[in-house]
This record gives structure tokens, sequence and C-alpha cells, in this order.
């Protein structure tokens, strides 16, 4: 059987192809998926903040560092090969600008900056990303192919 | 986060009348009457707040306005897109539904009720703690009320893993569906809640 697995705010989920993952309505979140397509396994990771060294309280899956981690952990469990695994994200929007108001915390970008360094530093491979942007993504992984399907309201869709 | 019953039952009480004075306000702009459903007051974890906030990634369009002062919060009014299409129909008395993506004088129209609607409650608000509560300057967006939700709990940048949302339910015309929540920030409740001694 073909399943879709969602993915919630703050969470991640792993599977076998032919499963596919999907997480909806990312806005300044990052939605990160990391695969081994030979063994076809893959995760993806919701992921609301860069950091859990500044403010590290409750659910390590909401920061980039802490949740990669144990994302890798749960995929090795299932036998991926640490040389062939791969990575794509998208998301890192910034949804709301109040004109006249001070900057926001542009929490998207450094959200997109975080998930790239902590893929520098497990030695994964970021093949393609699609982030920015003032729009909401919806993604779908496909685990059989490494396809990411990114849907925007207005924005077009598209596979990276 | 833990919330007490009786919390839970006064701030329904707090946004009640907070929404009756929103609906008030929002019936007398539109000339016809909307009416607010009694609040829900509930805590959400973050994973299961896309599935209780229902059709995540279809399109809607969001009022967006921080609150200040005192007890600081935000406020969000989420419409369907046929809803606003009509609220800016009728208030800028146009013979066909507006294109929402494009036409600035509806997104500006749309603005502008999303502060009257979150004034009028945070003005109730003000009122019946006594406590110093004013808007901002709304922010609009028409897209998918995940994305919306997390950039609005995530812009200071910290989140606790529960949302305590006061959450209303708009009807009264066939075309009006839309939801208005109220989340009020870290330390605020304490504040909001303490002038009652609760």
């Amino acid at each position: 059987m073909n399943t879709t697995i969602m993915v919630g705010m703050a969470d991640f989920k792993v599977g076998r192809s032919p499963d596919k993952l999907m997480t909806a309505g990312l806005g300044s979140c990052i939605g990160v998926c990391i695969y081994d397509l030979q063994a076809k396994i893959g995760g993806m990771a919701h992921i609301m903040l860069p950091n859990s060294v500044e403010s590290l309280q409750g659910n390590p899956l909401k920061y980039a560092d802490t949740c990669i981690v144990m994302m890798l952990e749960e995929l090795y469990k299932l036998g991926v090969i640490k040389s062939r695994l791969k990575a794509k994200m998208a998301g890192g929007a910034q949804m709301f600008s109040f004109g006249d108001k001070k900057p926001l915390l542009r929490i998207g970008e450094r959200n997109a900056e975080a998930v790239q360094q902590e893929l520098k530093k497990a030695g994964i491979p970021l093949l393609v990303y699609d982030i920015g942007g003032n729009f909401g993504r919806t993604i779908t992984f496909d685990i059989q192919t490494g396809d990411l399907n990114v849907r925007t309201i207005n924005h077009g869709e598209k596979v990276i | 986060m833990e919330i007490s019953t009786i919390r839970l039952e006064a701030l329904k009480e707090i946004g009640n009348i907070g929404s009756g004075h929103a609906a008030t306000a929002l019936s007398k702009l539109l000339d016809t009457r909307i009416n607010m459903s009694v609040p829900k007051v509930w805590t959400v974890a973050l994973k299961d707040l896309s599935e209780a906030l229902g059709e995540y990634d279809t399109p809607q369009v969001a009022l967006y306005l921080k609150v200040e002062g005192n007890a600081p919060g935000k406020a969000l009014f989420i419409l369907s897109l046929e809803s606003a299409e009509y609220i800016a129909q009728t208030l800028l008395r146009y013979t066909e539904r507006p294109d929402l993506f494009s036409d600035e004088m509806a997104q500006s129209a749309l603005r502008e009720v999303g502060n009257i609607l979150v004034s009028s409650f945070v003005i109730a608000l003000s009122e019946i703690s006594g406590i110093n509560l004013h808007p901002s300057v709304p922010a609009l967006a028409i897209d998918m009320v995940g994305a919306i939700m997390d950039a609005v709990l995530l812009e200071e940048g910290i989140i606790d893993d529960n949302v305590l949302i006061i959450d209303t339910k708009l009807s009264g015309v066939e075309e009006m569906k839309g939801k208005f929540f109220y989340i009020p920030n870290e330390g605020s409740l304490d504040k909001l809640l303490g002038v009652f001694g609760i």
C-alpha cells in the first residue's frame, strides 16, 4: 500500500518506499528531507527555529540542530548508508511585513541557514532547495524517486 | 502549558465579551447581522496545530495584528476567500467580486476591517482588565493557513510547545465564514487573569 505520512510542526517522520512524506503549509518553517535513494529510505522534518543553544526549552524537534541529529539516528536505525545520504529543503518564507515597523527577526532566512549548516556538519550534500519569498509551501517527498514536490497557492507548483 | 478549568472559564468569558464587541463593529460596518460563536478556549500542541486549524493548505485570507501594551498578544482574523471577497465587495460597493490577489483597494478595505474588528476586541479586553492594550497596523496575507500560523507563532523567535488560543467562529450571511484567534504571549495570561485574582 502506498501511504502518505503527514509531518506536523516541530516533528519528523521517516519511511520507506513506496511511502510519501508530506508537510502542509510551511511558512517561515523549513521542511527538510534526508534520504538514501538506493535503500529507498527517507525522512522529513518540519523545523521551526534555527538552534537550541540560545533557547532550548521543550520539544527538541523544534530546532534545526537537535531535530536533524535525531532524525539521522532514526534513519541509521532503518539502515541508510551515510555516504549515500542526500538532502533537499523548502520553506523559509517571510509571510508578513509591517512596512513602517521595525524589521522582523527574519526567522525564515535564519532557519534555512541553520539547516544548511547542520547538513554541512553531518557531511550530507544539499542537492537543491526552494526557499524564501512571502508565500507558503506544501511539500511532498517521494522516497521512491527522490522527487520533492513543492506546491504554493499563487506561485505555481514544481518538482525539485 | 497547563491551564486550570477556572482559568479557561474566565478566558472564555473574556473572549465572549471581546467577540461580542467585535461582532457588533463588523455588523455595523457591513450593515448586516454578523454573529460570533461563544469562543472556544484551548491549548494545542504544535504538531497538532495544522490538524486543529483544518484546511491547512487551502488559500485563506489572514489579517494579523500584534497587540501591544502591558499584556501583549497576537490577533489573527482568518476568512475564507469567498467571505473576504464578499466583505470587500460590500464595502467598496463593487458590482462584481474582486480578485483579492491583485486588487489593492480590496486588500486595503480588508485591512481596515481587521483593524476595526481587532480594535473592538482589544478595547473590550482592555476595559474589562484595566490593562493598557493597543493593536498594531494590520498585515494581510492570502495563503495557506498553516504557513500563516507558523509565521505568526514564530515572529518573536521563541515559542512554547503548546499554544493557548481563543477561537471564535463568525457567521451571519451565507457567504460569511471566518475565525478569530487571539493568542496571548507568554506571561500575558497571568497579567490578564491576575486582575480578577484568578
